[in-house]
């Protein structure tokens, strides 16, 4: 199949640029439509039975600000920079804490390093009914988990980020049962940042008519921000339609501490490096790193840290981690060291020498600072590399950070240390997550493989092979993990959605799976950081890594990447191409996996057994 | 020259000093479009002594019409370290090849620079141009409307073209030519190989690090040797690429074959026997060369591909081994290199037409072939077979599939017994094919220096380019430029964390740029902010021009850049628009104050003369930033820490000074509303007037100086008014400076 060029229009100027209009951008704006495609390509068969496509959503892709100049002929060997962008990224959420099952492995299992052991052999069912329970009682309330320790029981027995830092405790609250608002009125906003904000006329009465369980959802397009229900029949019709001037949200995310029906706490992450704290209902919001005054790169992945209900981290390109406070003011940021709290602290070399190698991270400002009156409320710098993606534990005590130079990195970071540095195969890694009992780490990566890290056992347990280009975005499928068998999916840039089945017997297996024994060879790799490729034909000889290291830090710590003989290649239990256009990102809930793309559709696949809604047709098998 | 000097001086009359300023000033753009430092030059400008090995040229390729092709695959083959050494040091010297201690240089003529077109005919009517003008007019030449009273535009008049830049190239020059015939080649026969090692040679043996090398007798020698690209149709790179090195190969294998004949000869009885004997012991080559000192090329480029065959009657398999040079892959849409490779690898099905003999069995059976990497080779070479015919097979088609590839790569389809088969490769070259049909295009390169990052080769034209610059080569983009071979080269791990590390620091200010570059205008009224935020970029220019090695203090993190220049807010603030380089520019401001014509036009000459100068200066910083990072030293890290200091003191004085004269020059300029025209030359050619004299802002203090002692009302026309404070200062003086300053600075620096 051939794919043509954009048609071209030979110039009058110049020998480039025949290329016309970009087709992805629209010249005019449209709205999102909804179809119900149907037919054996819309469909797809695993293990447990059918998945087939209940509705594609397509969003639309809001032309450019009518103050941008058209581009005609695009020059294509123009080095002018260009801003960052990131496909469409959903975040769902559910006021009604049943439909969210990560919270179920929290409770019940054994948590690494985790002395808590109550209840281990609890069936997973039951324990989601009973966090149902404690959620659905505690959900209307407003103050119910807050940074003092005390209550984060429901989310494990982690201590709260930051506790023990009194400058660092929220101001309590006049009135218990509200929340704090942003401080400017989005719809009434002179801000040039923000170009339009479309609000559905009727979303008063949406809001009040709809099902208690139903999913929301959050999706960034181009300069475009919209907020939907999922759960509406009319869900082409956004709730609000944020259009900013040229900035393009890059990542996004919802407290689930703080949501309730009358107010959800939404961060977004820009293009320009700047963050917007979001209500939408009562559609008011706050700038924060305005001009990017405490950091001027842009922010690649957002997330409140579990537990808050004001802190979130923010992960911005030039390889900083920086933890931000909603409510707090901007301010010129002053580097703190952390061995002195003093600006150009005095650690000197070795700090330096284990900081070029990656073994420590540096802790520009660190959260038990006692400088706490403006954001940010601390600040690490990974490396200077641009950080991709990252994620909390589900038990909340660490962080796993995925960067373009290929490395993984596991932080405990409530005490600012960095545990573990892998390697990917090769390329940068894109996206990460943790399984939903905290064992496992996946990253994927433009090695086009997803790796299996064990973080018990600080080592790579397997590589799993099925995409054809680069990795987009991996999640688990809590609905079916247990605590032998985990089924993860994953999507890519070459429009496939995989989903995977590891289990824990097969992985313990000396030589597991498709490994070729090749005793010579591989016996001679204990790894292959430390192996030159030879220089003349003659010598075939590896210099066996001397594992006696210059740096002893660097031994527990950061970890040679694997030979490919040595790790179980795991296949995939379904490859199916979903989109044409690269897939940007994925996330599985009780009913459904849910799929976006670069072109702004989003795609919801019913699990096997779930009814498509009446109207739409039927599937036969 | 010095009547216009006193002109000024004089302070006469208004139109009279409007004619002469004007004559000048267009004078002065031609000299000043001829002299622009590039992008190339200014990160090169304190790059020390130049090297022996020459991995620290950058030289443009002349192109003598469609032979890009050839250009795009030497660029990529001479920064191959490896490749580029064995060829230089290829036939070894006896000594009577160095009289005396040296290599007989290669015979490179210096083409003189070509005599610079005026762009405009010289027309003793044509109206003088304010800078504003100038900069519409520049606009305007960009979009390809001509300026009144001209013919059309040619293309290479444009400026901020390929074409023009290209022009530029060999308007500096210098041109290397390599136009004559080599007659004692190395003491080989003239070839492919000689061609390619003058040219190796000319760019090393070079004086400058800069220019344009015209390559025209190795063309003759290919074209000679190869009939298909005798005529001057458009050809593929890829085809070229492997003729080159077949030649080579050939060659040097030829030339070793000689040199043995010739001291056999030479030789006789005992001491032609040692010689044989001597000889063939040292000749075991594994690849089956039998000369010594020519299994290079192999070594280099070379790689076996196994092809296992199984008999799918018999279940007999057969291996075969194959060398290559590269591997040409088929490509499937939204794929990327490493799925390709293996596709490149699996199982092919021989069955129909198509079966195979089966020793075995005896007949054609059908069978099950693959193909798989049995030895790697240093340098990988990946054609991305972009080119396919139709069904029909009537014409070419160009694929435009988007494959990605990493900057990274190991290769999963290799043998069981090849030897490293996770060997680390790392993306040194691309070349690109820009065009959307096989038969018309054009190929560019991009090519990772030594230590220089990644820099564009278009023919004539050298642009260095940051590394994020590659992937926009997938084949998505609109202008129809995909990459078409890709370049890998072995490495290790070591090298890349090292690299990384070096990388770090620009990638920092790249992503504040991409940040900035979609960057708002704050909530402020409109104009103030404008206005105010280019004071800040214009002051900020002055800041990488004048300390660049300097700013390194600054770029460790961004906070501390906003602290130690306080009068000028975060980079991020920059209202750089984001259009490329051939279109009308248009503010960020969606909203206006009704304002009145005279202020609209003054403020729209600011801005457009702004948003020029910011994009030369965008280009200047991010080379800047590159050429500061390479050669941090912790002595020059002090040194500059003071000279921030000071310069960050005396533009704080400068600022605080050009405070007060423009409030002068406010209340002077009211009355002087009637005058559109602005005097001198434009201003963006002013500040880059600047940036080329590098800290000069002692001398430019004093030019304000003598601003205001002379009360010169006329020059404080059009923007000094509406708070615009140092950047109307700045455009002034400059305007002023470059109507006097440059003579002023060739007096002073002469």
């Amino acid at each position: 199949m051939f794919v043509l060029p954009p048609p071209p229009r030979y110039p009058l100027n110049g020998q480039y640029g025949a290329g016309g209009i970009n087709p992805l951008v629209p010249a005019i704006e449209t709205n999102n439509s909804l179809s119900n495609p149907t037919g054996p390509e819309w469909q797809f068969l695993v293990g447990e039975g059918t998945y087939v496509l209940k509705e594609d959503l397509h969003l639309a892709t809001p032309p450019p600000h009518p103050s941008e100049a058209p581009i005609i002929n695009p020059n294509p060997l123009s080095t002018a920079p260009q801003p960052a962008s990131a496909g469409t990224k959903v975040s769902l959420l559910s006021l009604d804490g049943r439909s969210n099952p990560s919270m179920v492995f929290k409770n019940p299992l054994a948590f690494v390093g985790n002395g808590n052991s109550s209840s281990i052999q609890e069936h997973p069912s039951e324990s989601r009914l009973s966090a149902e329970s404690k959620f659905s009682s505690e959900d209307k309330l407003s103050t119910s988990i807050s940074d003092a320790p005390a209550t984060s029981v429901t989310l494990g027995s982690a201590p709260a980020f930051g506790e023990g830092n009194a400058f660092l405790v929220p101001v309590p609250l006049k009135d218990g049962n509200k929340r704090r608002k942003p401080k400017n009125n989005m719809t009434k906003s002179n801000s040039s940042f923000i170009s339009r904000v479309i609000v559905d006329e009727s979303l008063n009465r949406k809001l009040t008519d709809r099902p208690a369980d139903g999913l929301f959802a959050f999706a960034n397009i181009n300069r475009a921000f919209q907020w939907i229900d999922l759960s509406s029949a009319t869900k082409q019709d956004y709730l609000t339609k944020i259009l900013f001037t040229k900035a393009h949200c890059l990542c996004h995310d919802v407290n689930l501490i703080t949501r309730s029906s009358s107010h959800i706490d939404i961060i977004m992450g820009f293009s320009t490096g700047e963050i917007i704290w979001w209500e939408p209902i009562s559609q008011r919001y706050t700038r924060l790193n305005k001009n990017g005054i405490i950091n001027s790169t842009p922010v690649s992945e957002i997330t409140w840290i579990p537990g808050s209900e004001n802190l979130f981290l923010a992960a911005h390109m030039d390889g900083s981690l920086v933890v931000y406070d909603k409510e707090k003011d901007d301010a010129q940021f002053n580097p703190e060291d952390e061995a002195s709290g003093v600006p150009n602290g005095t650690d000197g070399e070795n700090d330096t020498a284990s900081k070029t190698k990656g073994t420590k991270i540096q802790v520009v400002k660190s959260v038990h600072s006692k400088n706490q009156k403006t954001n940010p409320v601390a600040a690490w710098k990974l490396s200077n590399q641009r950080i991709n993606a990252f994620a909390f534990s589900p038990d909340n005590r660490h962080l796993a950070v995925g960067s373009e130079d290929g490395t993984l990195r596991i932080i405990d970071y409530l005490k600012e240390e960095l545990l573990d540095l892998f390697y990917s195969y090769y390329g940068s890694l894109t996206c990460v997550c943790w399984s939903p009992d905290a064992k496992y780490v996946l990253t994927g990566g433009q090695d086009d493989l997803i790796s299996i890290w064990s973080v018990a056992d600080s080592a790579l347990v397997a590589r799993c092979q099925g995409h054809q280009s680069w990795v987009s975005s991996v999640a688990f499928d809590p609905w079916r993990c247990d605590d032998r068998n985990y089924r993860f999916g994953s999507v890519g840039e070459d429009g496939r959605l995989c989903l995977w089945d590891f289990n824990v017997g097969m992985l313990h297996r000396p030589r597991a799976l498709s490994v070729r024994h090749r005793g010579s060879i591989s016996s001679r790799y204990t790894a292959l950081q430390r192996a030159e490729t030879s220089t003349t034909a003659a010598s075939h000889l590896r210099s066996n890594s001397n594992l006696e290291t210059e740096d002893d830090e660097e031994d527990t710590v950061s970890h040679p990447v694997e030979p490919r003989a040595r790790i179980p290649i795991l296949p995939p239990v379904l490859n199916k191409n979903i989109d044409t256009h690269p897939a940007c990102w994925l996330d599985f809930t009780e009913d459904a996996i849910i799929t976006s793309c670069k072109s702004g559709h989003i795609r919801t696949w019913n699990r096997p057994g779930i009814e498509p809604i009446p109207g739409s047709a039927q599937k036969s098998g | 020259m010095a009547a216009f000097f006193n002109k000024i001086k004089g302070g006469s009359t208004a139109s009279g000093n409007q004619t002469a300023k004007d004559n000048a000033a267009a004078k002065k753009r031609d000299e000043q479009i001829i002299l622009e430092m590039t992008p190339l030059e200014k990160m090169l400008r304190n790059a020390g002594p130049l090297r022996e090995d020459g991995s620290d040229r950058f030289y443009g390729f002349e192109n003598f019409g469609n032979t890009c092709y050839c250009n795009s695959i030497v660029q990529a083959l001479f920064y191959s370290d490896l490749f580029r050494n064995s060829v230089i040091n290829y036939p070894s010297l006896s000594p009577s090849d160095t009289p005396d201690g040296t290599r007989p240089r290669v015979n490179v003529s210096i083409r003189p620079p070509m005599q610079p077109t005026p762009p405009n005919p010289p027309n003793g009517k044509q109206k003088g141009l304010s800078s504003s003008q100038v900069i519409k007019q520049r606009q305007a030449i960009n979009a390809g409307m001509p300026p009144p009273g001209q013919g059309p535009v040619r293309p290479e008049d444009k400026p901020d073209t390929p074409e023009y830049k290209k022009k530029q190239a060999m308007l500096k020059g210098p041109i290397l030519e390599l136009a004559q015939e080599n007659t004692n080649a190395y003491g080989m026969d003239e070839c492919t190989f000689t061609g390619l090692k003058d040219i190796f040679l000319a760019l090393i043996e070079s004086q400058t690090r800069t220019g344009v090398l015209s390559p025209q007798r190795f063309l003759e020698i290919f074209k000679r040797d190869n009939e298909m690209f005798r005529n001057s149709m458009h050809q593929d790179a890829h085809e070229f690429y492997g003729l080159v090195l077949n030649d080579v190969i050939a060659n040097v294998e030829a030339n070793a074959h000689k040199f043995k004949a010739q001291l056999e000869n030479q030789q006789n009885g005992l001491a032609q026997s040692v010689e044989n004997a001597l000889g063939s012991a040292m000749a075991k080559h594994t690849n089956g060369v039998t000369t010594p000192g020519t299994g290079w090329v192999h070594d280099i480029f070379e790689g076996v591909l196994t092809s296992e065959t199984k008999c799918l009657t018999c279940e007999t398999g057969s291996q075969r081994d194959e060398t290559f040079l590269d591997l040409s892959i088929d490509l499937e849409e939204h794929s990327s290199v490493t799925s390709c490779l293996r596709k490149f690898s699996d199982e092919e099905m021989l069955c129909e037409r198509n079966k195979f003999h089966c020793d075995h069995c005896g007949g054609l059976q059908e069978a099950e072939k693959r193909m798989k990497v049995k030895r790697l080779p240093k340098v990988l070479t990946l054609h991305l077979k972009r080119f396919k015919y139709t069904e029909d097979y009537s014409r070419l088609q160009k694929l435009f599939h988007r494959v990605v590839y990493p900057y990274h790569l190991r290769m999963f389809n290799t043998t069981d017994e090849a030897e490293d088969p996770d060997r680390l490769y790392e993306l040194y070259a691309v070349v690109v094919h820009i065009g959307g049909n096989a038969y018309h295009g054009h190929y560019v390169s991009i090519i990772k220096t030594q230590d220089r990052g990644w820099v564009l080769f278009d023919d004539e034209m050298v642009e260095p380019v940051d590394k994020h610059f590659v992937r926009n080569f997938f084949g998505e983009k609109p202008g129809m430029a995909t990459a078409y071979v890709l370049f890998y080269q072995e490495t290790t791990f070591e090298k890349v964390r090292e690299e990384q590390e070096r990388e770090g620091m620009e990638d920092i200010k790249l992503a504040s740029q991409a940040a900035s570059s979609a960057q708002e205008d704050d909530d402020k009224s409109p104009k103030a902010s404008t206005q105010l935020k280019r004071q800040a970029t214009f002051s900020q220019r002055a800041t990488v021009d004048h300390e660049e090695l300097g700013k390194l203090a600054r770029t460790n993190t961004s906070p501390e850049q906003a602290l130690s220049s306080p009068p000028i807010p975060a980079l991020a603030n920059h209202p750089i628009p984001e259009v490329p380089v051939t279109t009308t520019n248009s503010t960020s401001e969606p909203v206006e104050v009704v304002k009145s014509k005279e202020d609209k036009k003054r403020e729209k000459k600011e801005r457009e003369a702004a948003e020029k100068a910011e994009k030369q200066a965008e280009r200047a910083e991010k080379l800047a930033e590159k050429e500061r990072e390479k050669q941090a030293k912790i002595e020059e890290k002090k040194r500059q820490e003071e000279r921030i200091k000071n310069l960050q003191q005396a533009r704080k004085s400068e600022s605080d000074e050009l405070q007060k004269a423009l409030e002068e020059s406010k209340k002077l300029a009211k009355e002087e509303n009637a005058k559109k025209r602005e005097s001198g030359s434009s201003s963006p050619f002013g500040l880059l007037d600047r940036s080329k004299r590098g800290s000069k802002s002692m001398a430019k203090r004093s030019f304000s100086f003598f601003h205001r002692e002379k009360g010169d009302n006329s020059h404080f026309t059009n923007g000094e008014t509406n708070g615009e404070h140092s950047e109307g200062k700045d455009s002034l003086k400059d305007r002023l400076s470059s109507s006097l300053g440059r003579k002023k600075s060739t007096n002073i620096l002469a």
